[in-house]
């Protein structure tokens, strides 16, 4: 069971540090797509529909890393006054509406994901890209972000033990 | 279901604002009040595979890609200790000026605002640097946490502005012509800081003692200005002077402004990989949790639509023979209000697919009114009683300060931006001349 637990935190962590590499891969795309273009040269065609599918992996990829880590944010104007028990009532409603929400996105995802696949559709951009690149993160990510709030539901962690400084990582 | 507009508005800006009550993430509750809406107006489960779908539709945006490219540069600048040379530079400065650690924020801020586009970071930083060396040499509270408060929103307005990309981008306008809106209009609220600066010490000149500070030679000054102070030109040029001057577009411009930093950094020899690490996961963390709400934006919008909401209010609204300043206003005070209890991003998906063709419909020019919605943002997040920049401002200042101590040293902040709102409506030229020249 430890082994397992290991293995799906390093895949958390695994998966936001893709997410950290994609994004400066895209910067780079940029700065040599552009200084092509300044001294004469042709850029490649790919880099605007590569940055456009990175943005999307990019936000997918660290979806539940930023669920562990508690970085979703939220608003506790009212719940702050809420008294200890009802506060404890409130969280696990909220833990329940999240898995069941994430969990809909995630079966969702899938089905259009296995409809692109199926179908070989293509996404017609700046390249032509096999459409699945674009659903294949989305099942993935939100069962991960559900599995997430799972852990709070069954009380492993509490995603509201943060002040809104420590949040905001003053 | 067939709902009358007012029904159909209410239910779902009620769904967002119901979850958002009981501490559901921002991101989370779109996702399930488009769930729920969709259930609702289309009557069952089979749009749940649309908004799937829809939702990759804004985050796969060129034009987004300013958002993660700001984050990435501000983050840099802060851990190469970029940050730190340029407060250096502007303390020699100011030298021996009554108040200049008020002036060195606003003017710190202000920089820091065309270089790191973060309100948050630019609040928590100038708190954490400014507060305690401020209590130090005994200037009052007010004084102290007042102009970080007001130059910390500066960041909204001033470009580079990541929130600026989003709102353009939600709202479907030219991101290069909102940023570079921002420029002039951000320079004048700066210097409305720093009038106020000046009257409060002239009124009370305790709540700044003076005190002597060592002074470098006249050569030893300009040697500091030119190495710590100009070279943060390039980054601002990169960024704004390749929008303004069409070499790039906002998504390239904000790479070479990331790139700029970078050779800023290696000239200095202050990148490390720690700082590189460090930025990059700064840009993750932030980057990733704004897109994960916006995702369900296009969804949401096209939900108000569907079920008629926006087209009815647009027509109600329309319908009353008042000036549309009156509509300006009351669409004002619903941004404070919203923005007393939520965060800038979750105003701006709520509101922009309501406000801006209201706005379009009553003539008021698009990137002009973007500007005046970044404007009000900025004062709602140092609204109490939950504005979220007094909390950060709270959470660096020294213990037993209460956040109305916090709120009260805020508040002729907000009235300068109050008075620059007024500017932009009387010579809305302040903000729509730069854009004319692109």
């Amino acid at each position: 069971m430890q082994s397992i637990i290991k293995a799906y935190n390093a895949l958390l962590q695994g998966m936001a540090v893709l997410s950290g590499v994609l994004i400066f891969a895209s910067f780079v795309m940029i700065v040599v797509d552009v200084s092509m273009r300044i001294v004469g040269l042709k850029p490649p065609l790919f880099t605007v529909a590569t940055v456009e599918y990175i943005l999307l992996w990019f936000t997918m990829l660290a979806a539940p890393w930023l669920a562990r880590i508690k970085g979703h944010v939220f608003i506790d104007a009212v719940t702050q006054f809420l008294p200890p028990a009802i506060k404890t009532v409130v969280a696990k409603i909220v833990y329940t509406i999240c898995v069941v929400s994430c969990s809909i996105y995630a079966v969702h995802s899938y089905l259009l994901f296995d409809y692109a696949w199926k179908r070989g559709l293509v996404d017609l951009r700046t390249v032509d890209m096999p459409q699945w690149i674009i659903y294949l993160p989305m099942p993935i990510c939100f069962a991960l972000v559900a599995v997430e709030f799972t852990r709070f539901l069954l009380g492993f962690d509490d995603m509201y033990d943060k002040t809104v400084a420590e949040r905001e990582g003053v | 279901m067939v709902m009358e507009w007012y029904w159909a508005l209410g239910t779902l800006i009620g769904m967002v604002m119901f979850f958002m009550a009981m501490g559901v993430p921002v991101a989370l509750t779109f996702i399930t009040t488009n769930i729920i809406g969709v259930v609702i107006f289309m009557g069952d489960i089979a749009g749940w595979l649309q908004i799937a779908d829809n939702s990759t539709s804004l985050i796969t945006r060129f034009t987004l890609g300013p958002v993660p490219m700001f984050i990435m540069m501000g983050a840099l600048f802060f851990h190469t200790g970029l940050a730190i040379r340029v407060f250096d530079g502007l303390d020699v400065v100011f030298g021996r000026l009554r108040g200049r650690l008020c002036y060195l924020t606003v003017a710190g801020g202000s920089l820091f605002s065309t270089l790191t586009g973060s309100s948050m970071a630019n609040t928590a930083m100038l708190g954490a640097l400014m507060v305690p060396e401020m209590k130090r040499r005994g200037y009052s509270q007010k004084m102290s946490m007042g102009p970080i408060l007001g130059t910390g929103g500066l960041a909204m307005i001033i470009p580079p502005s990541a929130l600026g990309v989003l709102l353009a981008s939600v709202a479907n306008i030219d991101v290069g012509r909102l940023l570079v809106a921002g420029f002039l209009p951000g320079f004048v609220l700066a210097a409305l800081y720093a009038t106020l600066i000046y009257l409060q010490i002239r009124f009370n000149p305790d709540s700044a003692p003076a005190y002597d500070v060592e002074m470098p030679s006249v050569g030893e000054r300009i040697k500091i200005v030119c190495t710590n102070i100009l070279p943060m030109g390039l980054v601002v040029f990169m960024v704004v002077g390749f929008i303004i001057f069409g070499w790039a577009t906002p998504t390239e411009a904000s790479a070479f402004g990331v790139l700029g930093v970078f050779i800023l950094a290696v000239s200095f020899r202050s990148l490390t990989f720690e700082a590189l690490k460090n930025a990059v996961e700064a840009t993750v963390k932030v980057g990733a949790m704004v897109f994960f709400i916006i995702m369900s934006s296009t969804v949401f919008s096209q939900l108000l639509s569907y079920s008629g909401a926006s087209a009815g209010l647009l027509e109600w609204v329309t319908g009353f023979e008042i000036s549309k300043y009156w509509i300006l206003f009351f669409m004002f005070f619903i941004l404070i209000s919203l923005g007393m209890f939520m965060d800038a991003t979750s105003m701006m998906l709520i509101t922009v697919p309501i406000f801006f063709p209201l706005a379009e419909q009553l003539g008021f020019d698009l990137v002009w009114f973007g500007l005046f919605v970044l404007m009000t943002f900025e004062m709602a997040g140092t609204t109490p009683p939950f504005g979220l920049l007094l909390y950060v401002m709270l959470g660096v200042a020294p213990k037993g300060t209460t956040l109305f101590q916090v709120a009260g040293a805020a508040f002729p902040y907000l009235v300068c931006d109050a008075i620059l709102i007024m500017f932009l409506i009387f010579y809305p030229g302040l903000a729509l001349w730069l854009p004319s020249l692109m």
